[in-house]
């Protein structure tokens, strides 16, 4: 690696190690109302997992799928979720951010702004919470009834970093909406309402909402096709399309955010 | 007096309509939930047959059901009491010459009129998409969904009416309104029928005011209930409304005694 990108890298780190122990240490002033928020989200897992494991006692196959094999949906779209919220939570104080004028605080600043709204606020109750979600889903997939080929892991694990290189791309746009209309909350709610679809095979929706989700909105590329990788079926889109859906969502993603930044004007300060 | 109300619904139903990208995001969002739990039902019995005690035909109304009465029902137009109450912003309705609690009640009736609107729209488009074999009951059952639907606006208004007392003591009443959601995404039967659940947490939701949002009017309205269970629903209305219309009562009095709005 070269010095000047190890300098570089180091700092951000450093930077964001900071800010993460801020974080921390802000949560902890808040424990009741955490304790509550980690409590939701425990009953919202286990509830979930409850009506998958009924689903699997009285249903023998699901869209092309046995339910052994919807898991396999489900634990993926659970931890590109969990672990997309735990470190862009920042994205969601984006609004007021822009609405008080205290962007202008972060572009002041030698770090890029991309860097401080996308990741400069990470949820430590999510972080907390995705051990045990991690140790779960193990423990599910540990339990199926499926075998997974060391080939079929290797392309999941890749499929399942280009999910998340998209899931990054749709936090940037969030962001790029919130510098041009003062708003990143409806369009993150929307983001996590439809990626909400991915929690089954996208595969089971009709057309045009599939073509829709496969490749304008890529949810079904970032949960979808890593999962069909684990599990040795067919792609819906092709190893190689898929990686450029990745990247050049993100590419996009960056070069709209650049775009934006030369349209913000200051709230006020 | 109700020309002041009316006006109250009036100023609310356009204020409804002001942040009209919000609104139609809002009701996108409710869309795709209801058509998620759709196609997942769908796709679960599109091989024939019956799970859960449920056909196809009895799901999907069910699903289209709950879409409708969630709408209606859990829609609020308070969701964000505590922080008007926290930084004083409840003083201008305290010196309206209204009754506090009428002028919210209003602004909420005024919201679930707005999203009544939607509504009807897509439950066309459902309709259309997923074509549910509806069965309507007789008149009289009907007329006793009417009146439970009714009550549920009430009982959901004075749970928001109670977390929004959060506000007279501390800003943070995020966590407990999650743990809320969260508890009434499953109970209220959106994604699937309360009765498919183990009978120790059927038992154990009945004891809270939950399944009385949604879950019960739609098993109402289907037929699926025997006549002790409708009286007992009955009650079970009466019994919250009055509890939780007591607890308004109480924790308002007290949070309004503690209130102070500086700076307003």
């Amino acid at each position: 690696m070269p010095t000047k990108l190890k300098t570089s890298a180091t700092r951000y780190a450093a930077v964001w190690w900071l800010l993460a122990s801020n974080a921390v240490q802000e949560t902890f002033v808040n424990r009741g109302s955490n304790i509550i928020f980690l409590t939701g989200k425990a009953i919202r897992l286990g509830m979930t997992l409850l009506f998958l494991f009924l689903f699997k006692q009285n249903v023998s196959e699901f869209g092309g799928y046995s339910i052994d094999q919807v898991y396999v949906f489900f634990i993926t779209y659970t931890l590109i979720d969990q672990i997309t919220q735990t470190v862009f939570r920042g994205v969601y104080f984006f609004t007021t951010q822009i609405r008080r004028g205290d962007l202008d605080f972060v572009l002041t600043k030698p770090l890029s702004p991309l860097f401080l709204s996308l990741v400069g606020k990470p949820d430590i109750n999510d972080a907390l919470f995705l051990i045990p979600t991690v140790v779960v889903c193990g423990l599910i997939m540990s339990r199926l009834d499926l075998v997974f080929t060391p080939q079929n892991t290797m392309l999941f694990l890749a499929l399942f970093l280009n999910g998340l290189l998209i899931a990054t791309a749709f936090h940037i746009v969030a962001l790029i909406v919130g510098v041009v209309t003062t708003d990143t909350d409806g369009i993150m709610w929307m983001y996590r309402d439809l990626s909400r679809l991915a929690t089954f095979p996208v595969t089971i929706y009709q057309q045009p909402l599939q073509f829709i989700l496969f490749l304008l909105i890529p949810i079904g590329v970032m949960v979808t096709v890593p999962a069909q990788a684990l599990l040795g079926s067919s792609l819906s889109v092709t190893v190689l399309v898929s990686f450029g859906i990745g990247i050049g969502s993100l590419l996009l993603s960056l070069w709209g955010w650049k775009r934006a930044l030369r349209t913000y004007t200051s709230a006020s300060s | 007096m109700f020309r002041k109300y009316a006006a109250v619904f009036s100023i609310s139903w356009q204020l409804g309509f002001a942040y009209r990208a919000s609104l139609v995001l809002w009701r996108a969002r409710q869309m795709i939930s209801t058509f998620l739990a759709l196609t997942l039902w769908s796709v679960t019995y599109a091989s024939g047959g019956s799970a859960f005690s449920y056909t196809r035909d009895t799901m999907i109304t069910y699903i289209f059901l709950t879409g409708i009465l969630q709408s209606v029902v859990l829609a609020t137009a308070l969701q964000g009491l505590t922080t008007t109450i926290y930084s004083g912003g409840l003083s201008i309705a305290l010196v309206k010459p209204l009754n506090v609690f009428g002028f919210f009640w209003v602004q909420d009736v005024a919201d679930k009129a707005k999203n009544m609107l939607f509504i009807l729209f897509e439950t066309a488009f459902f309709y259309f998409l997923f074509q549910p074999v509806i069965t309507f009951p007789p008149l009289n059952v009907g007329i006793l969904f009417l009146i439970w639907v009714a009550a549920a606006v009430f009982l959901n208004f004075l749970i928001s009416l109670l977390f929004g007392a959060f506000g007279f003591w501390s800003p943070e009443s995020w966590g407990p309104r999650f743990l809320f959601y969260t508890l009434i995404t499953f109970t209220s039967g959106g994604l699937f029928p309360l009765d498919i659940l183990p009978k120790a947490i059927q038992v154990a939701v009945y004891l809270t005011p939950l399944p009385y949002l949604t879950f019960v009017e739609t098993q109402l309205f289907m037929q699926r209930l025997t006549q002790p269970q409708t009286i007992l629903i009955c009650l079970g209305y009466v019994f919250w409304i009055s509890v939780l219309g007591f607890l308004v009562k109480y924790i308002w009095g007290k949070g309004l005694r503690d209130y102070t709005a500086a700076g307003q």
